[in-house]
């Protein structure tokens, strides 16, 4: 079985177990991935959400801070950011947003965005969202990311809306902003591939440091093989989602494990490796 | 050689980390009510800012409550002096923080947000006991009409219910309005509008059924 299929099938399957709601599953986990449990059908907590519980104006709830994070981590150790390529329902969202994307790339305009200097450290900016919306405003004014995050919107208000349409009214204080930053999330999946990913997943920051660690993990084949082999045809980071240098990459925090490059390598030259 | 020892070292390193998170991870399941308190508190109540959306406010006042569970006694026995007033919050939510000053400014009730609260008050000249629990921090016995009084089944915060007295085929028993999140309107002058009303219904239907209540 392809990569590529048993990616799509994981990405179903774990969407699947997200919404199991209705028949009545409703566990005490977060998720490992961005999911909002203002979902109609969600069985679990988003894991932000139990972050900004957990410090929300200085309420310091150690349990509510250490279970996202240790969830997380159980699974950034065994497959560092693996859960945004093989599990995350926006990871699959992207992916079928990714065609539009990858032919707006072609544009000379987003072509030269894409190669600009300031376009890798644009990708701290997950990080910052994490440590500033997500922990320190939480924790000292009270606003929370997730009264204005998209994905909840996305999960949990647009699904409200059409399964109970008589019975919800927008909240002016929240619903509108809302929906200017999913318009702006919307156009950012159509022009940048894995945009999310890439500048604004905290999530996505959260798991990125595991692949430093990580048992599974993507990695070039020795690297005199790969010196003596490589046709320097680029295609392993024309075809990567995360927009990495695939050639030059150890343990890249961007890497999201999604096999691509693995898969399209003419001489096989990049490999899961584990450990 | 150099190689294999860095290879070592991460294989420690990853090992290590596996260990005392999974040890870590399984100590909080079992040792503690994390799980619990993630179902109790994210999973299963709603939370209406996250949501961005007000359950459509309905100002009229019904028989009914949630699955026809049993009226709790201390509002039924309350009921005989006036109105009851039950308020609930939790910790993490912008929209009780911004319910919770109107309220207390409305009711003339001082009380900080993580206290249960409960209080007579004289609202002009009648009288209603005023209830406020947050779920974060109440005992069983105070969150249990959170889930009798929640009749949409929105299980959603901040949550306001206001009880009274209705006839209904010869009996007087009681009636209530449950109202969810910033109420659905845009001010706080809307806000402390849409509960005086509510509460003004209130006190016309306890003042016309009151002779005949029995608790």
């Amino acid at each position: 079985m392809k990569t590529q299929f048993k990616r799509t099938l994981s990405q179903i399957l774990i969407f699947l177990s997200a919404n199991l709601g209705p028949i009545g599953v409703k566990t005490g986990f977060c998720y490992p991935f961005f999911y909002c449990n203002s979902c109609p059908a969600a069985t679990s907590a988003c894991p932000l959400r139990a972050l900004e519980v957990g410090v929300f104006q200085n309420s310091f709830k150690w349990k509510l801070i250490l279970f996202p994070l240790l969830i997380i981590g159980f699974f950034g150790v065994l497959t560092g950011r693996a859960i945004c390529g093989w599990a995350c329902p926006i990871g699959l969202l992207q992916r079928a947003t990714a065609p539009v994307a990858q032919n707006l790339k072609k544009i000379p305009i987003i072509k030269k965005f894409a190669l600009l200097p300031i376009e890798p450290k644009l990708r701290y900016i997950k990080y910052i969202m994490l440590i500033g919306l997500v922990f320190f405003t939480t924790a000292l004014i009270g606003f929370m990311f997730t009264n204005l995050c998209p994905i909840g919107f996305l999960t949990g208000t647009i699904p409200t809306l059409l399964l109970y349409p008589s019975e919800f009214v927008f909240n002016s204080l929240f619903f509108y902003p809302a929906l200017v930053i999913f318009i702006l999330f919307l156009i950012l999946i159509f022009t940048v591939e894995r945009g999310w990913c890439r500048y604004f997943c905290p999530l996505g920051a959260l798991f990125a440091p595991f692949n430093k660690i990580s048992m599974l993990h993507v990695a070039r084949v020795d690297e005199d093989t790969f010196q003596k082999e490589c046709l320097h045809c680029n295609a392993c980071s024309n075809i990567c989602p995360m927009g990495i240098d695939v050639t030059k990459m150890d343990r890249d925090p961007e890497c999201i494990l999604c096999g691509k490059c693995v898969e399209i390598c003419p001489k096989n030259l990049i490999e899961f490796k584990k450990r | 050689m150099k190689n294999i020892s860095k290879k070592k070292k991460k294989f420690f390193a990853q090992i290590t980390f596996f260990i005392l998170i999974t040890g870590a991870l399984s100590g909080m399941l079992i040792g503690t009510d994390v799980y619990t308190e993630v179902q109790d508190g994210i999973v299963e109540v709603l939370c209406l800012s996250c949501l961005k959306l007000d359950p459509k406010t309905t100002r009229e006042f019904t028989f009914d409550t949630a699955n026809d569970l049993a009226h709790p006694e201390y509002v039924l026995e309350n009921l005989s002096s006036g109105i009851i007033f039950l308020h609930y919050s939790e910790d993490a939510c912008p929209g009780c923080d911004i319910m919770l000053p109107i309220v207390q400014d409305l009711l003339s009730v001082n009380y900080e947000k993580k206290d249960l609260f409960s209080k007579n008050v004289d609202y002009q000249g009648q009288q209603i006991r005023y209830f406020y629990t947050n779920i974060d921090h109440a005992t069983p016995g105070r969150t249990e009409p959170f889930e009798t009084y929640d009749v949409q089944d929105i299980n959603g915060l901040p949550m306001f219910t206001i009880v009274t007295l209705g006839y209904y085929s010869g009996v007087i028993k009681p009636k209530l309005v449950t109202l969810y999140g910033t109420l659905g309107v845009d001010t706080n002058e809307q806000r402390m509008q849409v509960l005086e009303e509510v509460i003004e219904d209130a006190f016309t239907l306890w003042n016309e059924n009151i002779p005949g209540y029995e608790p």
